[in-house]
């Protein structure tokens, strides 16, 4: 098939830019990278990409396609040559880049090892050497953490690092959601209380782009929202997103909806709060300052507030493990399947291929 | 007409009355009789979600129980983060019966009805942008927006994760496009309509957030945009109200009025402008209304 | 990096030289589980362990080295799980082990279908604790040999450009497979057996170069990996007829049979009309989509995305692909090559605890166990000896080479050399082994190297990131490499684990040929003997399954 592809090209010394498009012959089943590889070979020797395994599983190919992260090895490209687009290949974001398609990840690994990647052993050594004794379902916490492979996609989109570069980001805190959830790690309350700082958890902006872009289904979000259920289930709440938060589940169980005017006193203190007296004021001119009082109290409130006292109250804070609950179900939608079909039901599709001989057949 | 329950959330319950307002002038003529929901909460805007994640199942729960018991088969929101936690939610109760076993008997016991049916969480915006409600919108959007210039502006939990909202592409959405022209108006292309506006950390890490408000407003405005369209009240508010904080931070003012979805589609359909409660809005839509002379 | 740790661990000044970033290693794609007798599943020992492995390898694997492997890995394993390796459980809490091809006991350690990812980041952040100094994206080019002793690696520095040595009292190479030679392969970009070659430039020792494992389920077209754990969970084979054919060849293990034996029954099938476009099935319908989902979601995804098939729902198109390389630098138990100085662990080197064929699950366990002695011997002996002296040529002529490279012009690009080779080695030198296509084959490479020895043109002839450079330079090491294995293969004369002769010398040869096939670089082509099997307690016998 004809592919048409445009890449962005970049000379560091020269700090030269040009979009060079191409036009190349590949097989059916070609991915962007086995394109990239044609590339190489037969047109510009000097094209310049990372790339190792070409199954998802090294990271080194994350680069971006009409503007999306992606792993160039997991992207077909029949689909792509089939509407005659003719995409445009250019470097991961939020990293500098060295050339062409090829980024410094220096700045990424350097957001990796501040959040102590590796395990801190708790108090509870196993006796004779042998293994911790862990269920599963308790390793479950941190399997979708686990999947990480730092190809740096999630961190290419995050629209907080694109705005402050101090931001940890999604890979980091990932990867300290799979240490704080890891019941063999000692320094739980020691990684929430970094991960509490400036810019830590609270310094996500909920874009979710890390989410969409992730090729392994990590879900670095889920694991900030992990991060930050944890921290209030050990009583770390003192960053503004935290309170922020916080006042969210008491207007729920109060009011029923949020008290919006006393979100920001709630959120930054009373005294911050006064600063904003003049932005609050042009506000309130125009209705946006609802006042606090009589307070505005959905019908039936006293059901979320008993509900509140039966999830929090009388059964304890559950951290990351609540959210961690629904992970079952939301990764059937990733696979796509409900899996409800009988074995005899898929043999029978349209086009399916013959039933195997089983062992019990010979009977 | 299509009979679906109506969940306002909070904001259009409050400072973003306009919303409610102009949703409610707006929902008959796109053929939608809006049934609105009494006994519900806050979703937990993804805030109770991170706090105490299993009182945010409850309370959605909650609210998707309430809905089933109007007997309609859709849920209407106006507000992209209502969408992803009730849908985040659904997807997490109908998927996962133990889960759901347990929340139910929760709910049973605080007098809320058990939670059994599939309900379809739909913004508006979705409701109007294929089906019938797009024919509809295109016959009642007689009044025409004579070619404004408007920029869409999606905002996040609308697209993302296209796995829990799944209606468009999340890197090539075509809903607001497809309404802004219905209505007459010419839809503005800019790279930042799909990314954050900053509202979740605009009160905790406001320097980062203005960092990220800044993107959509800069780049519509020097694309010619007349407005800014969003079917988010949060994207509404911080893009409406701080843009005097950018204008304090950068010295640079826009002025770009932000549209409700629902007021850009109502003034299309010729709602009354006082249904539409620009008045209520930070920014002045004056130089809108004076281009559409209504 | 288990090397590497280890010589930490034991006070040595170490730094890890990779052309990747570490966790970008190809182990990270290994997926099925890590071998270790814990008896967790079901009863089991060492001797059991060793046993299989002697077996598997066709009795040519050394007894000594395999029941010192069997007997440490157990501990490592443990050691890996203290240092947070993210394994699978079992019910009662323990770590669970599944069975694998040719075992006697269910002893595979595993994390779902990405246990070797898990292995890789375990092992990098013990790196990043000990804060030990990678040279990342560093090409290692040449050893350094001064004195009778290795001292050094030469490198080219990928992202910034410009020739380094790294002097080092002691080098270790793990430097992993050259499966790259064969155009379908389960392996990476990156398995071009630079550390092998680099050695064999010197002179060292190659052992057992003719032996390459064929896995039987690479996915058609690509040759990527799909784990032995899908037949580990109950996963069939099946023919173009829908019969599981394996009860035809290997009646008690069906597919669970040594990888040799199932990848030549697969290409048996597909040789005699069974097969579909070149390739047979494997069929995991019948596992259900809970089990699959649960247990087998990174090989359900590597179905989907690049043979377009759900497994939930039809059965995925597979076929022998090269994937692994028995044979390496030989080295004793401690990783110590002939060089004194040089040391190689993982699949890089030939103890050799896989012999002739490679039990599933025993490359990542020899990568831990062997990383380990490797990196403890050599760190001993550089804290025993104190001078390193690297003369000043060693560089200039890396650099004058280099110029040379870099300037050449008027002739061909290294691709269709690259291609040539993987094509004709797939055809002449896989599966099934003829004595005239092996003939054949040994002119082909003649006839690549010379083409390669006249020069071939590297379009970039810049510093910065210049893979143009660095895959020129893995093409000239993968010829070298292919030319010694066809040498030790056309010498076998008979069948033995993944040397299979059908057509001529069917039957294992234990009077002639149980013994190490031994290759050496001369100016004239490589030069081939033989070195003697070592024995402890396992008498051969006849290999069924």
């Amino acid at each position: 098939m004809q592919v048409g592809l445009k890449i962005w090209r970049f000379n560091s010394r020269s700090g030269e830019r040009e979009l060079q498009e191409f036009e190349i012959d590949a097989p059916e089943e070609a991915t962007l990278l086995d394109c990239l590889d044609i590339v190489k070979d037969r047109h510009d020797g000097s094209l310049a990409y990372r790339k190792s395994c070409r199954m998802m599983i090294c990271g080194s190919c994350g680069m971006r396609m009409d503007g999306a992260a992606v792993l160039a090895c997991k992207v077909r490209m029949y689909d792509v040559a089939q509407e005659g687009r003719v995409p445009v290949i250019s470097a991961m974001g939020n990293l500098p880049i060295v050339k062409d398609l090829v980024v410094d990840m220096d700045p990424f690994w350097d957001k990796f090892k501040s959040v102590d990647p590796y395990l801190q052993p708790g108090y509870q050594e196993p006796p004779d050497g042998r293994e911790h004794l862990i269920r599963q379902e308790r390793m479950n916490v941190i399997h979708k953490e686990a999947l990480c492979i730092n190809c740096g996609c999630c961190v290419s989109e995050c629209n907080a690092m694109e705005s402050n570069p101090q931001f940890l980001g999604p890979q980091a805190l990932a990867k300290a959601m799979r240490f704080v959830g890891d019941p063999r790690d000692g320094e739980k309350l020691a990684r929430l209380e970094k991960l509490n700082g400036e810019h830590g958890i609270w310094e996500c902006t909920r874009c979710y782009f890390c989410n969409e872009r992730c090729p392994k289904g990590v879900d670095p979000r889920d694991a900030i929202a992990k991060l930050g259920a944890e921290s209030m289930k050990e009583g770390i709440d003192r960053d503004m997103g935290a309170k922020h938060a916080k006042w969210f589940v008491t207007s729920a169980k109060t009011t029923g909806w949020l008290r919006e005017t006393e979100l920001v006193p709630k959120t930054q203190g009373v005294v911050a709060a006064i600063k904003q007296t003049k932005f609050a004021l042009d506000l309130a001119v125009k209705g946006k300052v609802p006042p606090p009082f009589p307070p505005h109290v959905a019908k039936d409130v006293r059901e979320a507030r008993r509900l509140y006292d039966l999830t929090v109250r009388e059964s304890g804070r559950r951290g990351y493990d609540g959210i961690v609950q629904g992970e079952h179900a939301l990764a059937r939608l990733a696979h796509g399947h409900s899996g409800d079909e009988s074995l005899e039901e898929i043999y029978d599709r349209p086009g399916s291929f013959k039933r195997p001989y089983l062992p019990d057949d010979a009977a | 007409m299509k009979k679906v329950a109506y969940y306002k959330g909070c904001l259009a319950s409050l400072s973003a009355k306009e919303l409610d307002f102009a949703t409610q002038a707006l929902a008959p003529k796109v053929g939608l009789e809006l049934i609105e929901l009494e006994s519900v909460t806050c979703c937990g805007a993804g805030d109770i979600h991170e706090a105490e994640p299993d009182y945010y199942l409850h309370l959605n729960a909650r609210i998707l129980s309430y809905a089933a018991a109007e007997g309609v088969d859709t849920l209407l929101t106006v507000c992209n983060v209502c969408t992803l936690n009730l849908r985040q939610a659904n997807f997490i109760l109908m998927g996962d019966s133990e889960v759901r076993a347990r929340v139910n008997e929760n709910l049973v016991s605080v007098g809320v009805p058990a939670y059994e049916r599939d309900i379809d969480v739909r913004h508006l915006l979705w409701e109007i942008a294929e089906g019938e409600g797009y024919e509809l919108l295109k016959s009642a959007a007689h009044r025409g927006l004579k070619g404004l210039k408007v920029a869409p502006f999606y905002g996040c939990q609308i697209l993302r994760p296209s796995k829990i909202n799944g209606f468009e592409d999340p890197d090539r959405p075509w809903s607001l496009e497809r309404i802004i022209e219905a209505c007459g108006g010419e839809a503005i292309d800019y790279p930042a309509k799909i990314k954050c506006c900053g509202f979740p950390i605009i009160q905790a890490r406001e320097e980062t957030a203005l960092g990220e408000l800044i993107q959509p407003i800069e780049q519509a405005y020097e694309a010619g945009a007349d407005a800014i369209v969003t079917p988010c009240p949060l994207c509404h508010l911080s893009l409406d109200a701080w843009q005097s904080k950018l204008k304090a931070a950068t010295g640079r003012d826009f002025k770009m009025p932000i549209l409700h979805l629902s007021q850009l589609v109502g003034v299309a359909a010729g709602v009354e402008e006082a249904e539409l409660k620009f008045k209520r809005h930070v920014v002045s839509v004056k130089p809108v209304i004076e281009k559409l002379q209504i | 990096m288990r090397a590497a740790i280890e010589a930490y661990d034991a006070g040595a000044d170490v730094a890890v030289i990779s052309k990747l970033h570490p966790t970008r290693s190809h182990s990270g794609a290994a997926e099925g589980g890590i071998n270790a007798a814990l008896g967790n599943a079901a009863e089991d020992s060492p001797e059991i362990h060793a046993f299989d492995t002697v077996k598997g390898s066709d009795y040519i694997g050394d007894q000594d080295a395999i029941e010192l492997f069997t007997r440490e890995a157990p501990g490592d394993i443990l050691q890996l799980e203290h240092w947070g390796a993210f394994f699978s459980r079992r019910d009662d809490g323990k770590l669970a082990q599944r069975p694998f091809g040719a075992a006697g006991s269910p002893r595979t350690v595993y994390a779902a279908d990405i246990t070797g990812h898990v292995l890789i980041q375990v092992l990098y952040e013990q790196l990043v604790k000990r804060d030990i100094k990678v040279y990342e994206e560093y090409f290692a080019w040449k050893l350094v040999e001064n004195d009778g002793r290795c001292q050094g690696v030469v490198c080219w520095d990928l992202l910034n450009g410009g020739l380094h040595t790294i002097g080092g009292k002691t080098v270790v190479l793990a430097t992993g497979g050259q499966g790259r030679i064969y155009r379908t392969t389960t392996n990476a970009y990156a398995c071009t057996g630079d550390g092998a070659a680099m050695a064999y430039y010197l002179g060292v020792a190659l052992k057992d170069m003719e032996f390459m494992q064929f896995h039987p389920t690479t996915l058609y077209p690509s040759g990527i990996l799909l784990t032995e754990g899908c037949r580990g969970e109950g996963a069939y084979l099946i023919n173009s007829e829908g019969e599981r054919f394996m009860k035809r060849y290997a009646p008690n293990a069906m597919e669970l049979a040594s990888r040799d034996v199932v990848s030549r029954s697969e290409q048996t099938e597909i040789d005699e009309g069974r097969g579909i476009n070149g390739s047979v099935y494997l069929d995991m319908r019948h596992l259900g989509a809970e089990r699959i989902i649960e247990r087998l979601p990174g090989s359900r995804e590597l179905s989907m995305t690049f043979a377009g098939v759900d497994p939930i729902y039809d059965p995925v198109p597979v076929r022998p692909g090269a994937h692994y390389h028995m044979g390496g630098v030989q080295t004793d138990n401690d990783g110590a090559t002939e060089l004194t100085g040089l040391y190689a662990a993982g699949e890089v080197a030939c103890v050799s605890v896989h012999g002739a064929n490679r039990l599933g699950g025993n490359s990542l366990m020899e990568t831990i166990t062997f990383g380990r002695r490797a990196g403890r011997a050599a760190a001993e002996w550089a804290l025993s000896h104190t001078t390193i002296d690297v003369p000043a040529s060693v560089e200039s002529d890396a650099e004058r080479e280099l110029k040379s490279m870099l300037g050449f012009s008027g002739g061909e690009r290294p691709w269709q050399i690259r291609q040539d080779l993987g094509t004709s080695m797939l055809e002449n030198f896989g599966v099934f082994r003829r004595e005239e296509q092996m003939a054949k084959q040994i002119e082909i490479l003649e006839e690549l190297k010379e083409r390669y020895d006249h020069g071939v043109v590297i379009e970039d002839k810049g510093d910065v990131f210049n893979s143009d450079l660095t895959q020129a330079i893995e093409l000239g090491n993968m010829i070298e490499l292919a030319r010694c294995m066809l040498q030790a293969g056309i010498a076998r004369k008979e069948s033995r684990g993944a040397h299979a002769r059908p057509h001529d010398y069917p039957k294992r040869d234990d009077e002639n040929f149980m013994k190490h096939s031994i290759s050496r670089y001369t100016p004239d082509g490589p030069d081939l003997s033989y070195d003697e099997v070592r024995f402890t307690q396992y008498e051969p016998m006849e290999r069924t399954y």
